[in-house]
């Protein structure tokens, strides 16, 4: 039974091309019902009555997909005709589907009508293929009717009138989306509905009048594909990503390769309906109108948010700065979009703006959703359960945005949980951080070894494994740390040098490549670290017991052994599979306790002297090298164990014993990263810094300038030179500068080796010429792959086949990267969240630094809180050359025109810290300032 | 891109260990001495053996056995895009080699002194497999010719996509990016007389797609022996009643 | 076509295809119970019994102590000699075999004819009939004009001499009735559809036609010779020196034939080539009677190669085997 398909395309190069394809045709089919006997029903998984099997047409699954994914609908027919369309329509839809299928407590069946003898259809003369498609669902539908019996149900869904009609006189049980959903008697899936109709419709005073007759068109038109393409060959027209700025909803950047700088798109009007994220084509403005200054356009949006600068934590790098727009003197080029080439549109948590009249209780009203990213717009959604939903945290989903809407129009799709209530803001922060928290599935835990586990026998045979279980290995880590990757010991030799060893947790002996627990663990890419709970990336039991070095039992590692003089020269390094026994698991107070008791002189005691001491040598010759010290401002909350509410915040407390742990492993990570590029030169993954550019390096000039220190930033050992020397009033100066400079650094990244030159593996610093991370396998996938090229070096085992491509490991270096920043971003904001919970009862007053001076205001940092965030001086709406204050920022100082008070960058103040809530569930921090004489300056 | 689906189907509705639609046929040329055509799917090759017959070239007699000469082309016709291929070219002159050190190794050269055996192959529509086919149409047309052979030649390809070896590749497939293997085997002496890959494969992979070709060249072996029995029969009782 | 006819060139109508099929399914249920492993392919092995021993004979080779066929034919055994042997091969010559060939070159001492075997024959100049006298001492002359015998791309007529080891093959033509052939069709057929006989020079007198059925499948029309050439008369002829008088056949280049004649010639021809075609077997019965067939049904000649003569001819074969069955 073969058929042949031929059809006409055309090629890239404009030449037409007759393809012609085998297409054979199958008795084997199975048709998935469990109670048919005719089929083999192996996989099968529908029922035929009571329920009836229900078929989906196309564009019902490409429109309602949020419909199909809600866990009420089941005992589904998915045709492979409908599979296809809906992958060449729409590929994230057929993700979708696919997913929805792949689940076997879904009870959705994919059936192979195409192949089907039976049910395969040829396309008749002057039928189009939309009409073929569509008679071939018919068909199937007939056929599954007359298969199963006149007993069973089968129910067509579709909302073609036309379709319906050709299918209720061939006598199939057709019916439009709305009905059947109306028939199942659930009231919230018909909010999952999209486009249903506009009957019930009710205005409410912030959304746009909906008769058609009165809308206006408020955005400009899309041009066509046809006109874009050829604008961007002729040069008028650019194309790029657009980046909205996170701290104002209507300013946004676009970064064209074919201009080489950044394009700024300023307004609702120019931005025209793109999000971020998408990809889009600009057109620049005429030149005169590049020079407008930024704030006067926002003032005219007064109802939107407000673009100040929001309280929060100190950041890190250059990367998490908030993108404020320059009114400096160099004018940068304008543009407005005027198409979208792809749509980045995704599902967006947020919640509702509360409305005004809710007269109609029970009808469908109009509500915009406000979402937690400030870069996105309000969508307006159509919602039956407004009362229900209105203290909630929801997600929702973009479905178009007309040139008359102000807003996008999207639907309801799922509630996460109540507003302000821990539990769901944490939720919120790992979808918005796209951090997948779902436990992991049957699949992933079979891969694991039974519990209780044990060292096999096997191992202690295996002559790749050294056993080193006499060795007096220890492991320092925070306190409560139950995850232990990393243990040392430190033995001297009988010829007065050391051997100091570092062993690493053996994860690949476990984590085997191409499993699911491997696939899952790559995903993920990295543990994330909220503040009242950590999200794995590989299962508990490996986690905390199998790999977990801890004390007094035995356990797999791998190893890298150097032979050192006392002077921490390195004489050699390998690197060997092993077994240990930890002796002791202590924490760093623990640790520093014993080094410092000068009472103790036992053995371990002895060693952990030794190994401060070769660590201060290695870290000296660090610093000579040109590593920078950089001040962290984390803070750390003591949690309730009750409440899991904070009851206090601190900052990290640095000691000796981190340092010297943390040498080690810098060491470990440097020997690694050698060997394997040795071997792998082209596929190793590595890590490196890029050097700060000068730009970058400019505010922090500045203030230095301004207080008086002198910076060198030539080479970073100039630079840490003379952050040594920048010392000032009180020995909090120093810190601050170095939170300033960290502030100005690049982020480091992964990449595999292939991708870059040498000189570019450079790791600023640690200024080092070569890094990789191999010390902590249990919480980063990218320790994980060099584990396995490491073993692959050592002839242990082979290179797995997704590494030796070099496109795979370019791309799986992006993830890492991708899902590493994601993970800072959304520790972060768990801090913040836990910082907002902390002072929401606690008004508090406490000192602060100024770390820029603004032209309405103070920027201070909190020392104590690691908080940092705007001081107004002056009220939003004063005009500038009203105001009570004299900047200059140039020597970055303010005055006070009755000279009372004067302010310069990097003096100490009190402020006061509360929360409130300007509007309703967005409460944030507010820092005001607090006289002298312990008056609270209020501003307005 | 899903070359086999979950459902496990490949793209033309095949399932993975499954052969194309195979049809034969021999003796399409009266001039020639032997000669057949031979469809694997949308893939069609016609072979033309002329010989045993005088060497042409003094030079190249050889005096204890046959001489084997093959040329392989590819009609202008034969793909999608209609391209005319120079004589030279490196891949018409690697197949000529290929498939003419195959035949050789069939052929009982040595019970032929002195003369001379062209073996013409070209390709008149290709779809993926033209290797696998070319050899499948010269063994045909090389027993129409009543040529002894050490045995009958079959080949076959297989490949690897999605993890899953596939036998029979389409061109679709073929350009998938995943490693294309033909064997060519004596199957009653289940012996291999051609094996060829292009691409870089760990060994378990290698055996598995090797053994699925084996199993589809031992399949086509059969087809063949069909075609040809038939043909024998045809032409013995067509010339006269025969009786036991 | 359905049913692949070498040398055909027509179309069928579906009716005709229709009556071609089943005539061609008559012929071959007609042939009676025929051993169906006499048939063997490639690399199958041949049921021998191995206890009382075998000779191995062509178309054979021994594998693992297995008997394997090589070639794709029919089996035929002869006392011990088991022998496989194919159907469409090329000539395989023997001793004694009635050929006829082209020269293709003209060598020293020898001319190479192209029998349609695996190599081009060899007939030696001490293998011609002379013209000047039988036994003749081939002198230095004679070698430097052999060409005023047998040039290039003449046809002959001659029986092979010798066969040797390594399949060279040697022709000779010592009897009057073998020599150049003139003025005449020249036919070729599969080998295997001529089998072997008594005469393969066959004269039809009431045509006026002689045939030559050359085994390696070229068979030769042409008029007959004016006189019967006997010995007596060569001896005449051998003493004279004349060197026109060619060797064999009488000397027609002359002699008109008529279009009568011509078209006889043709007519004949034509049968042979659709026997050919048909894959029956070529023997002067069949060939007469396929003739005087096609006179009956009034056939012209340009219609010998028509579909409808085609399935007729194969119908009747046909019937013919029914009848005998």
């Amino acid at each position: 039974m073969l058929q042949s398909k031929a059809y006409v395309k055309k090629t890239r190069h404009g030449r037409v091309l007759k393809v012609v394809r085998e297409h054979y045709l199958r008795d084997d089919i199975a048709c998935g019902t469990i109670t048919c006997t005719a089929c083999d029903n192996s996989k099968a998984c529908l029922s035929a009555s009571p329920a009836p099997i229900i078929v989906f047409d196309t564009n019902v699954v490409l429109r309602q997909i949020d419909l199909l994914e809600n866990s009420a609908i089941s005992n589904v027919v998915v045709l492979s005709v409908v599979l296809e369309e809906v992958k060449n329509k729409d590929l994230s839809v057929y993700n979708r589907l696919r997913t929805i299928c792949s689940n076997p407590a879904r009870n959705f069946f994919v059936f192979s009508n195409e192949n089907h003898r039976d049910t395969y259809i040829k396309g008749l003369a002057g039928e189009s293929p939309n009409d073929r498609n569509d008679r071939a669902i018919r068909v199937a539908s007939k056929w599954y009717h007359e298969h199963l019996g006149p007993a069973s149900k089968v129910v067509l869904v579709t909302n073609d009138a036309e379709n319906k009609r050709k299918a209720l006189e061939e006598g199939i049980d057709a019916q439009t989306v709305e009905d059947f959903v109306r028939k199942l008697g659930q009231a919230e899936l018909l909010d999952l509905l999209v486009g249903a109709g506009t009957e019930d419709a009710q205005t409410t005073a912030d959304a746009d009048d909906n008769r058609p007759s009165k809308r206006k068109v408020i955005y400009p038109e899309h041009k066509l594909m046809s006109e874009i393409t050829s604008g961007l060959h002729k040069g008028i027209y650019h194309q790029g990503k657009l980046r909205v700025n996170r701290y104002n909803g209507f300013e946004a950047t676009v970064s064209t390769e074919s201009l080489g700088q950044e394009i700024l798109i300023h307004g609702r009007i120019d931005m025209n309906r793109g999000f971020d994220g998408d990809v889009v084509a600009v057109e620049l403005l005429p030149q005169e109108q590049w020079q407008e200054n930024s704030l006067e356009k926002i003032v005219e949006d007064v109802d939107e948010d407000e673009s100040e600068e929001p309280v929060g934590l100190v950041p890190g790098s250059a990367e998490q700065l908030p993108e404020l727009i320059e009114t400096g003197p160099a004018a940068r080029p304008r543009g407005r979009v005027i198409g979208i080439i792809k749509r980045n549109w995704r599902q967006y948590c947020g919640s509702l703006e509360p409305v005004e009249n809710t007269s109609s209780a029970g009808g469908k009203v109009n509500a915009l959703f406000v979402s937690a990213d400030r870069r996105l717009p309000k969508i307006r959604i159509q919602t039956r359960q407004l009362e229900n939903l209105s203290n909630k945290r929801i997600i929702v989903s973009v479905d178009s945005w007309e040139r008359t809407m102000r807003y996008p129009s999207g639907h309801y799709v799922s509630t996460i949980g109540d507003i302000g209530d821990r539990a769901t803001e944490s939720e919120v922060i790992l979808f918005e951080n796209d951090i997948n928290n779902k436990p992991f599935s049957q699949q992933v835990l079979d891969c694991l070894p039974p519990l209780p586990w044990s060292l096999p026998a096997e191992e202690l045979q295996n002559p790749n494994r050294r056993d080193l279980r006499q060795v007096r290995v220890f492991s320092v880590d925070p306190p409560g740390c139950k995850d232990i990757d990393d243990a040392l010991h430190c033995t001297l030799r009988p010829d007065g040098n050391y051997e100091v060893g570092v062993h690493i947790a053996d994860v690949t002996n476990f984590v085997l490549p191409d499993t699911a627990l491997d696939h899952e663990a790559c995903q993920r890419g990295t543990s994330v670290y909220l503040v009242e709970r950590r999200i794995d990336m590989l299962p508990k039991p490996l986690t905390e017991d199998i790999c977990s070095l801890r004390a007094d039992v035995e356990r797999l590692s791998f190893s890298v052994i150097w032979e050192m003089t006392p002077e921490a020269e390195i004489i050699s390094a390998q690197f060997t599979k092993s077994i240990i026994k930890s002796c002791a698991a202590m924490s760093y107070a623990e640790a520093q306790a014993r080094m410092d008791d000068s009472r103790l002189s036992d053995p371990l005691t002895v060693d952990l002297r030794n190994m401060n001491r070769l660590a201060k040598i290695m870290r000296q010759r660090r610093i000579d090298r040109g590593a920078l010290t950089l001040a962290s401002p984390e803070v750390k909350f003591e949690i309730d164990s009750e409440t899991h509410d904070p009851l206090d915040v601190g900052m990290y407390q640095i000691r000796e014993a981190n340092q010297m742990i943390e040498e080690f492993m810098l060491a470990a990570n440097v020997s690694v990263a050698e060997k394997i590029v040795e071997h792998f030169s082209q596929f190793s993954m590595l890590r490196r810094h890029p050097v700060p550019s000068p730009k970058m390096l400019e505010p922090l000039l500045l203030t230095a300038a301004a207080v008086g220190v002198d910076l060198d930033i030539s080479t970073s050992k100039a630079l840490a030179d003379s952050l040594d020397r920048a010392v000032g009033g009180d020995p909090y100066f120093n810190k601050l500068i170095r939170i300033l400079a960290t502030r100005c650094m690049t982020q480091a990244l992964y990449f595999s080796s292939g991708d870059c030159t040498p000189p570019e593996f450079h790791h600023y610093g640690l200024a080092s010429p070569i890094y990789t991370h191999f010390t902590s396998p249990i919480r980063r996938y990218a320790d994980v792959i060099v584990h396995r090229l490491l073993a692959a070096a050592l002839g242990l085992s082979k290179v797995p086949g997704a590494l030796r491509e070099k496109t795979m490991l370019t791309s799986v270096a992006d993830n890492l990267n991708l899902r590493h920043r994601n993970a800072q971003m959304a520790s972060r904001a768990s801090v913040e969240l836990h910082t907002l919970i902390f002072f929401k009862n606690r008004p508090t007053d406490t000192e602060a630094r100024i770390v820029r001076i603004k032209s309405n205001g103070l920027i201070v940092f909190v020392p104590k809180f690691g908080i940092e965030g705007p001081v107004y001086l002056t009220g939003k709406k004063d005009k500038k050359d009203e105001s009570d204050w004299i900047v200059n920022e140039q020597s970055q100082t303010t005055e006070s025109r009755d000279g009372k008070y004067r302010f310069k960058v990097l003096d100490k103040l009190v402020v006061h810290i509360e929360v409130v809530e300007p509007q309703p569930n967005r409460p944030k921090l507010q820092l005001t300032l607090v006289d002298q004489a312990n008056e609270c300056m209020s501003i307005k | 891109m899903d070359f086999i689906s979950p459902e496990g189907l490949r793209l033309d509705g095949r399932r993975p260990f499954e052969l194309r639609q195979l049809h034969a046929e021999i003796g399409v040329l009266d001039n020639a001495d032997g000669s057949a055509t031979f469809e694997m799917g949308n893939t069609k090759v016609i072979a033309v053996v002329y010989g045993p017959r005088e060497v042409q070239n003094r030079s190249q007699q050889q005096l204890d056995h046959a001489l084997v000469r093959c040329e392989y082309s590819m009609a202008t016709f034969s793909t999608g895009d209609r391209r005319r291929r120079g004589k030279g070219d490196r891949r018409g002159t690697e197949l000529s080699l290929v498939i003419r050190q195959t035949m050789e190794a069939a052929i009982l050269t040595n019970l032929l002194p002195r003369s001379q055996i062209d073996i013409f192959v070209q390709v008149l529509q290709a779809d993926g497999g033209t290797r696998a086919c070319c050899i499948n149409a010269a063994a045909l047309a090389l027993a129409d010719a009543g040529i002894p052979m050490r045995d009958l030649v079959a080949s076959c390809s297989a490949g690897y996509l999605n993890s899953t070896p596939l036998l029979d590749l389409n061109y679709l497939e073929d350009s998938g990016g995943g490693p294309d293997l033909t064997v060519a085997l004596f199957s009653k002496l289940d012996k291999v007389t051609l094996l060829q890959m292009d691409a870089k494969v760990p060994l378990d992979v290698f055996e598995k797609v090797m053994n699925l070709a084996s199993e589809g060249a031992k399949a086509v072996t059969q087809f063949l022996r069909e075609i040809l029995m038939e043909n024998t029969k045809k032409l013995a009782f067509a010339k006269e009643p025969l009786k036991v | 076509m359905g049913d692949a006819m070498r040398g055909a060139h027509f179309r069928l109508s579906p009716a005709q295809k229709q009556r071609m099929l089943v005539a061609q399914e008559r012929c071959r249920d007609a042939a009676g119970s025929v051993h169906s492993s006499a048939f063997v392919n490639v690399g199958d092995t041949i049921p021998v019994d191995y206890e009382n021993g075998y000779l191995r004979g062509h178309g054979t080779q021994v594998v693992d102590g297995q008997l394997l066929a090589t070639v794709c034919g029919v089996v035929e055994r002869v006392n011990k000699l088991v022998s496989v042997r194919p159907l469409r091969a090329r000539y395989n010559p023997e001793t004694g075999d009635v050929v006829v060939g082209r020269v293709t070159e003209v060598a020293p001492k020898r001319w190479k004819v192209d029998v349609n075997s695996r190599q081009d024959a060899q007939l030696m100049l001490s293998a011609v009939n002379l013209p000047g006298g039988i036994q003749r001492r081939r002198t230095a002359t004679d070698e430097l004009n052999m060409r005023d015998l047998f040039t290039e791309n003449d046809l002959i007529s001659a029986e092979v001499q010798t066969l040797h080891q390594d399949g060279s093959l040697h022709l000779h033509t010592r009897s009057l009735k073998y020599g150049k052939l003139e003025s005449g069709q020249l036919v070729k057929v599969a080998p295997y559809l001529i089998k072997r006989l008594k005469q393969h020079f066959h004269q039809l007198k009431q045509y006026g036609v002689q045939m030559i059925l050359g085994c390696n499948g070229y068979v030769w029309i042409s008029a007959l010779p004016q006189s019967t050439p006997d010995i007596a008369t060569d001896q005449k002829r051998a003493n004279t020196e004349s060197l026109e008088a060619a060797a064999g056949t009488a000397d027609s280049q002359n002699v008109e034939i008529s279009r009568e004649l011509r078209e006889r010639i043709c007519r004949l021809a034509n049968v042979v080539r659709v026997l050919g075609a048909c894959g029956f077997l070529i023997h002067p019965d069949s060939i007469v009677d396929t003739y005087e067939a096609s006179l009956s049904w009034g056939t012209e000649l340009k219609h010998m190669f028509s579909g409808e003569f085609f399935v007729k001819v194969v119908e009747r074969e046909a019937e013919q085997r029914s009848k005998k069955g």
